[in-house]
């Protein structure tokens, strides 16, 4: 039953995605109207599913591929939705609901088998849920700051070389508050994720689990974000330069999900 | 706008036209406008608000006259009756002499600037008015509140009755069709209203906003105020004369603005306050350049300026819009946006035109229909003294029988149900004609 509820939830992130385009891009009403409620449905049946394969699994973490992928679709819609719903901007489902709904296609249609060690505590699950939504916000930001680059071009262009990208309804400074937003968000999760993390590995395999370069480089990871967070603050950082440094932090991020994924050592579910 | 000379107007309540006549009406429209008529003519003809609804009694005493409504802006006079059935389509109205009247204005200055419609071209008329498709500015939205004004005003004088509150009810719908359905009216076509188009569309709500005026000008002032009605909260103003800082000071300050001066030797410090900076000075140097772009950015962290450029030559320099967070619109560009929100509104007019088309014959066929009502009573009536008169007469010949009762009865409805029948056949041929279009 699980999938199936994922299998309509994928269906209502399509149907979010594709209306999402005009509602966007051309400031059509409707289709926002049609694009808002099918993300929630969306999110609602996504939970619903997630919630399901979780019991009948027998556990209440994902600890497989596509249960972290789902899980990572899950919470990235619903930061967009928390976005929506503060600052009414829909541009970044340009970028949300079709990755959102390529991450449960890839859980609904393609399940993962890995096997994992067999952590059962409730602090794993939140370890896993903080680092995700950390790296949800991260995304965010960085789409938020894309999105901003784009606006900034297309208003200095004015009305010759970049008219045809059409016009994004969210003005600048509402994309940078969203920019620098999500960090802030993001960071409190990064650091919760990271403090239980070591206290589990500190729990279960003792000090020598430090040495390991990879769960160095996620404290790296971790510094990164601090200082992105201090330079868009302290310098107002926004558009290109905004965006190469959040490509940075997102790419050093990517490492540290890379490296955990094909680690013989850290093989729980830290994505 | 007033007119030259006011007329007369009697405060005498006409009589409502509830009880209009069944003899049959013809819808006539006259009326002049921006494209017909000069400024010098069109303002001989205005109407102040407060006076329209006298203006309607007037007309309604009109001979000849049903109902009225008049609608009068400063581009355009139009009258709507219902009058008279006029002999045919020949057959001259009376309402330009009602002008020349009210108005005293010669047939000479008048007729040829005048427009005449009739029946559906009337409501064709209407419908394109009230969609603000035969405006000087295709799709600004304030004719069709002054197209209800004047609805209100006759609805007061009582000139409004069952064709023109029908007419007008459709024609509300209609212009609410073409808003919603088309885009015609969501681009900016002014100069001001493209300046707070663009300052919403990088700071977003501008509330609290600060706005700089560099130099004195009508345009800048006029954007500086639309910038206000949008929310922007502080003005500061520089300009070479002190004196004259003050008095545009002065002028904007209220009760939701404040104001501050800056002294001209301290422009380029203290310009970094403003998010938006309106410039319109007449120097013949750029007052700022790329690096003072850059300065002002550092100042305010990155933290994005508008700069809209009015004067000419331009106090901008143009290179400062490649300064990250540095936004420069000159008069040219803002005309350009102008231009293209133009061609927009032009694309979109075409298919508000199919849009009008469509309503117009759909209320064509709903006339028709109604037209075809006097006719199936007068059908049904005739067949049923028929079918009485053949009743009373059969029913005396077979007196002498001693009919029962229920054999009575049984005859009586032997004979609605066959007159029925009958007739059905005709009903419908009459309904379909009226509503068919016309062969011809």
């Amino acid at each position: 039953m699980s999938l199936l509820w994922l299998k309509l939830a994928v269906l209502l992130y399509g149907v979010a995605a594709l209306a999402v385009l005009p509602a966007a891009l051309y400031d059509r009403p409707n289709w926002r109207h049609l694009a808002i409620p099918a993300t929630v449905a969306a999110a609602f049946f996504h939970f619903v599913s997630l919630a399901e394969m979780l019991v009948a699994a027998h556990h209440r973490l994902p600890v497989e591929t596509h249960e972290l992928q789902s899980l990572f679709a899950l919470l990235l819609t619903l930061v967009f939705l928390v976005i929506y719903a503060r600052f009414r901007a829909i541009a970044l489902g340009i970028f949300v609901l079709p990755l959102a709904f390529l991450l449960g296609i890839l859980a609904a249609f393609r399940p993962g088998h890995e096997e994992l060690l067999p952590l059962r505590t409730g602090w794993i699950y939140l370890h896993i849920t903080l680092l995700l939504a950390a790296y949800a916000a991260l995304l965010v930001s960085l789409l938020a700051s894309v999105l901003y680059l784009i606006q900034e071009r297309r208003l200095k262009s004015k009305a010759s070389v970049l008219n045809w990208i059409p016009a994004l309804g969210t003005p600048l400074e509402v994309l940078d508050q969203i920019a620098l937003k999500s960090l802030l968000f993001g960071l409190p999760c990064m650091t919760g994720g990271l403090l239980i993390g070591s206290w589990i590995a500190q729990q279960t395999m003792g000090a020598q689990y430090f040495l390991d370069p990879k769960i160095l480089l996620a404290f790296a990871m971790w510094v990164a974000y601090c200082i992105m967070i201090f330079i868009r603050r302290h310098s107002g950082l926004r558009g290109r330069r905004a965006v190469y440094l959040s490509s940075f932090v997102f790419l050093v991020v990517l490492t540290v999900w890379a490296a955990n994924q094909f680690s013989a050592v850290h093989r729980f579910p830290t994505p | 706008m007033k007119p030259a000379m006011k007329p007369e107007i009697q405060l005498v309540k006409s009589e409502a036209p509830e009880a209009q006549p069944s003899t049959p009406a013809t819808l006539v429209l006259i009326g002049i406008n921006h494209t017909t008529a000069p400024i010098e003519v069109r303002e001989r003809l205005a109407i102040a608000p407060s006076d329209l609804a006298h203006a309607t009694r007037t007309l309604l005493r009109h001979p000849g006259i049903r109902e009225g409504l008049i609608v009068s802006t400063c581009n355009r006079i139009e009258i709507l009756t219902t009058q008279e059935a006029l002999a045919d389509a020949t057959t001259p109205s009376t309402l330009p002499r009602f002008l020349e009247e009210f108005f005293n204005v010669p047939a000479s200055t008048l007729t040829p600037h005048l427009y005449e419609f009739r029946e559906l071209d009337a409501v064709r008329h209407l419908f394109r008015v009230a969609s603000s498709l035969d405006s000087m500015v295709v799709g600004e939205p304030q004719i069709l509140g002054q197209v209800k004004e004047s609805y209100a005003a006759a609805r007061e004088a009582g000139a409004v009755s069952t064709t023109l509150e029908g007419l007008l009810q459709r024609a509300f719908t209609v212009a609410k069709r073409v808003r919603t359905e088309t885009e015609i009216g969501s681009s900016s076509v002014s100069i001001a209203s493209i300046a707070v188009d663009l300052a919403r569309k990088i700071f977003g709500a501008l509330t609290g906003k600060t706005i700089l005026l560099v130099g004195a000008g009508k345009m800048s002032e006029l954007a500086a105020r639309h910038l206000i009605q949008h929310g922007a909260a502080n003005i500061l103003v520089a300009n070479r004369t002190q004196s004259r800082a003050e008095h545009i000071a002065a002028e904007f300050l209220s009760s939701n603005c404040t104001t501050a001066i800056i002294p001209w030797d301290q422009l380029h410090e203290q310009a970094g306050r403003a998010d938006i900076v309106i410039t319109s000075t007449g120097s013949p140097e750029k007052i700022f350049l790329r690096t003072h772009g850059q300065q002002l950015l550092h100042r305010r962290r990155n933290r994005p300026m508008f700069f809209i450029d009015i004067a000419v030559p331009r106090d901008v320099d143009p290179a400062m819009n490649e300064v990250e967070g540095c936004f420069v619109y000159d008069i040219d560009d803002l005309q350009q946006v102008a231009q293209a929100n133009l061609a927009d509104r032009s694309r979109e007019a075409a298919e508000a035109e199919a849009i009008v088309a469509l309503e117009v014959e759909k209320y064509q066929k709903r006339l028709s229909a109604r037209d075809a009502v006097p006719a199936i009573l007068a059908l049904q009536q005739s067949a049923e003294s028929i079918r009485e008169a053949e009743l009373a007469r059969t029913l005396t010949k077979l007196a002498s029988s001693g009919l029962t009762p229920a054999q009575q009865t049984a005859i009586e409805s032997l004979t609605r149900s066959l007159t029925a029948k009958l007739l059905h056949p005709q009903l419908v041929a009459l309904r379909k004609s009226a509503t068919a279009p016309d062969e011809d």
